[in-house]
């Protein structure tokens, strides 16, 4: 049984104080909203501690060590920074780390609102649902886009002040940015180390070849336990004692023939390849953020979705691009690592793969083969079905 | 939808409506277990409101459907005269609700957690922050993390949070959780004051004292229904009529009433008659049993109306219910 009430004739209505038209529906966050999510997620000590430890604090752990090695120790221990550093520490912590990074916080903004019971106060705001979810990515992004940068600022600062100041070529520290001309002076000079350390291919249509290979067999060289030769490959030759004309005639020629593979080489990170790298970290932090996002709005709880990212991070993505498993290859394909793997920039090499460049495979014979367009395109549908996936949940979600 | 794409005369009607809260057929299903059930609520607006059932009767559910954290099975509602889930945004722009045990962020402040749930309400909320802790008396203790916080310092801050929207409409389930009884006092007070502001108060609680003190009017809902809802002094009218009497020879006493045939329930205790009419009995019948003890000799030393309770009418009304 339902009676009405008999109450005194209602009440007049409160007048608002202020303004209905703040478009509570709309599914646009406003900065506040933004603001006051980027504090909730900055006030997370515990979080942001392990963030900063794990993005900046390891790369520059490792770089401090190198650094005070090579000050105690320089004849044992090579300089902290440089080419070879920037690209290993590029590929194989910030890019990974970086991620890990951008997914836990994307995963903690994701689930926090409902595991600690903020996400009914919000609801009953009255404020677009949407909104309140799409509110979270540029203040999450306000955190890992300035994280990833101040750690990679730090590897980039080391690899470029610390950097070696002779090239190590084949062992053979020689002076960098040398000519062709200048490259020939030099081997003129060291002639022992070049044809002890270079490396030469000889053919039979090789000019003066039984000559060449007469120096080459009467070089002493002490490459260390097993060695007792210049690297060679083609026909030899015995001989009598080459003059040490004949000599710096044939390391000239040696650096001749290593020029190309010399200007290969690099002392540290170029400008360009610098902001490339940046650039192309901020992306892999950027769908980390995203993916965690939404998958932890899926979920509803953080641990989880955490341990699901690393894991794909850590172990999936690696399979996927190296592996060419039959019959899957579109599937690992759309793999977002692999996608992002592809885009790295030349000379970055991701997932212990060999040297940078463009091309197909992007220089990295190991990564299976996927063109940049279906790169691009996958690295959009990740972030497209994530989000929509993410804020579906929580639209439609008991709050 | 955007609030300012309501029509005028949606406004205008929704300012005209008398009741805060109206719902027909409104139902609610978990599975096979009807949580709320074809519930008809009328909550006029400006007054205090209560909303009373035993532990699993469906009442905070109610609540999850009127602010739209759950979605309704079946029938219409509407808030403050505005069509929900429809006008949604409209209608919760000026609602404020606790439900349940209020949570927050632990790791943030009070003030700072209200700054999240102002930012999502319009720019005049943020202004409204200082005042609201001020009303809950939370402002010496509003930049302290809320992990700090006591149960009743929580509950406080969730009235707080109701504030900062300038609510014509409060919904509060449960608010006197964990308060002292000075707590409970001062929030009894300030829920009287938001009333006589003109705001309407939908209190939902198991402290039928504190509600009978509070409210004008009630609902009771048991088992997904609601069984009763009207002005608290009207529903007391009808509840049963009890008396106390103490004189010589109860038991005598006890069969001659019998004997006379009014309609009472007595039961002989340590201090004399203890008798039950049914609702709406006329206070004649009370002089007729005074004369019939008196008539037959027995010595009536007191004869006591016993007022009905909001308790006691709540406790006939749900046990009536579990015995059918």
């Amino acid at each position: 049984m339902a009676t009405v009430p008999a109450m005194t004739s209602p009440a007049p209505a409160v007048a608002p104080s202020g303004s209905l038209g703040d478009h509570r529906g709309s599914p646009i966050p406003n900065g506040a909203m933004i603001a006051t999510r980027f504090m909730e997620l900055r006030k997370r000590r515990g979080l942001m501690i392990a963030l900063i430890v794990v993005n900046i604090g390891i790369p520059s752990l490792f770089l401090v060590v190198r650094l005070l090695a090579h000050a105690f120790d320089p004849k044992s221990y090579g300089p902290a920074g440089g080419y070879s550093i920037y690209t290993g520490l590029v590929a194989g912590v910030m890019y990974v780390f970086g991620f890990i990074v951008a997914a836990t916080l994307g995963c903690s903004a994701g689930s926090v609102d409902l595991s600690e019971g903020m996400f009914r106060h919000l609801v009953v705001t009255g404020r677009s649902r949407l909104a309140l979810y799409l509110a979270r990515i540029p203040a999450g992004l306000a955190i890992v886009v300035p994280l990833v940068a101040v750690g990679f600022t730090i590897v980039c600062a080391v690899c470029c002040f610390a950097a070696p100041t002779k090239i190590s070529y084949n062992g053979t520290n020689v002076p960098a940015g040398l000519s062709r001309l200048g490259l020939e002076n030099w081997a003129a000079g060291h002639p022992d180390e070049v044809i002890c350390n270079f490396g030469i291919a000889l053919s039979p249509s090789t000019p003066n070849a039984s000559e060449i290979a007469s120096v080459l067999n009467s070089a002493t060289c002490n490459n260390g336990p097993g060695s007792s030769g210049p690297v060679v490959s083609g026909p030899g030759s015995t001989g009598a004692k080459p003059t040490q004309a004949e000599v710096r005639a044939v390391a000239i020629l040696i650096a001749r023939q290593n020029y190309s593979g010399y200007t290969s080489q690099f002392l540290s990170p170029s400008d360009s390849l610098m902001i490339k790298s940046g650039l192309w970290l901020e992306l892999e932090a950027l769908i980390g953020l995203i993916v965690g996002l939404g998958l932890a709005s899926l979920l509803g709880q953080r641990t989880v979705s955490v341990i699901l990212m690393i894991v794909l991070e850590v172990i999936l993505t690696p399979i996927f691009s190296r592996a060419r498993i039959p019959y899957m290859l579109n599937l690992q394909r759309a793999v977002v690592g692999v996608a992002t793997a592809h885009l790295a920039p030349g000379g970055i090499s991701v997932f212990g793969g060999g040297g940078g460049g463009a091309g197909a495979n992007n220089g990295n014979p190991l990564l299976i083969p996927e063109s940049t367009t279906v790169a691009v395109c996958v690295i959009i549908a990740w972030l497209v079905v994530w989000t929509a996936l993410g804020a579906w949940r929580m639209m439609t979600r008991d709050a | 939808m955007n609030a300012v794409a309501l029509p005028d005369v949606s406004h205008r009607q929704a300012a005209q409506s008398q009741w805060a809260v109206e719902t027909h057929g409104l139902t609610k299903r978990f599975g096979a277990n009807v949580a709320v059930d074809g519930v008809e609520l009328l909550v006029p607006r400006g007054c205090a409101f209560g909303y009373l059932g035993p532990n699993g009767a469906g009442k905070t559910t109610l609540i999850r459907v009127l602010l739209g954290l759950t979605h309704a099975d079946a029938g219409t509602m509407s808030l403050l005269g505005y069509a929900v889930p429809r006008h949604r945004d409209v209608a919760l722009a000026r609602v404020g609700a606790i439900v349940d045990e209020p949570r927050f962020h632990g790791h943030l402040t009070g003030r700072q957690n209200l700054q999240i749930l102002a930012a999502a309400r319009e720019r005049e909320a943020r202004d409204r922050i200082g005042p609201a802790l001020g009303r809950v008396g939370l402002t010496h203790r509003a930049d302290d993390k809320v992990s700090k916080y006591s149960m009743g310092m929580r509950q406080r801050l969730g009235v707080a949070a109701c504030l900062i929207g300038d609510p014509q409409l409060l919904i509060l389930d449960e608010p006197m959780n964990g308060l002292d009884p000075a707590g409970m006092a001062e929030m009894r007070d300030m829920i009287l004051s938001l009333v006589a502001e003109g705001r309407t108060v939908v209190l939902s609680s198991h402290l039928l004292d504190e509600v009978e003190r509070t409210c004008d009017a009630v609902a009771i809902v048991d088992r997904g229904k609601i069984i009763r809802q009207g002005a608290i002094s009207e529903l007391l009218a009808g509840a049963s009529l009890a008396l106390q009497v103490e004189c010589s020879e109860p038991d005598r006493a006890r069969a001659l009433i019998d004997a006379s045939g009014i309609p009472a329930h007595i039961e002989v205790g340590t201090l004399g008659l203890g008798i039950s009419l049914p609702g709406g009995t006329p206070r004649e019948v009370v002089a007729e049993i005074n004369r019939i003890l008196v008539t037959e000799g027995i010595s009536v030393y007191r004869l006591q109306e016993i007022q009905a309770s909001l308790e006691a009418w709540f406790l006939q009304v749900t046990s009536r219910l579990g015995a059918t």
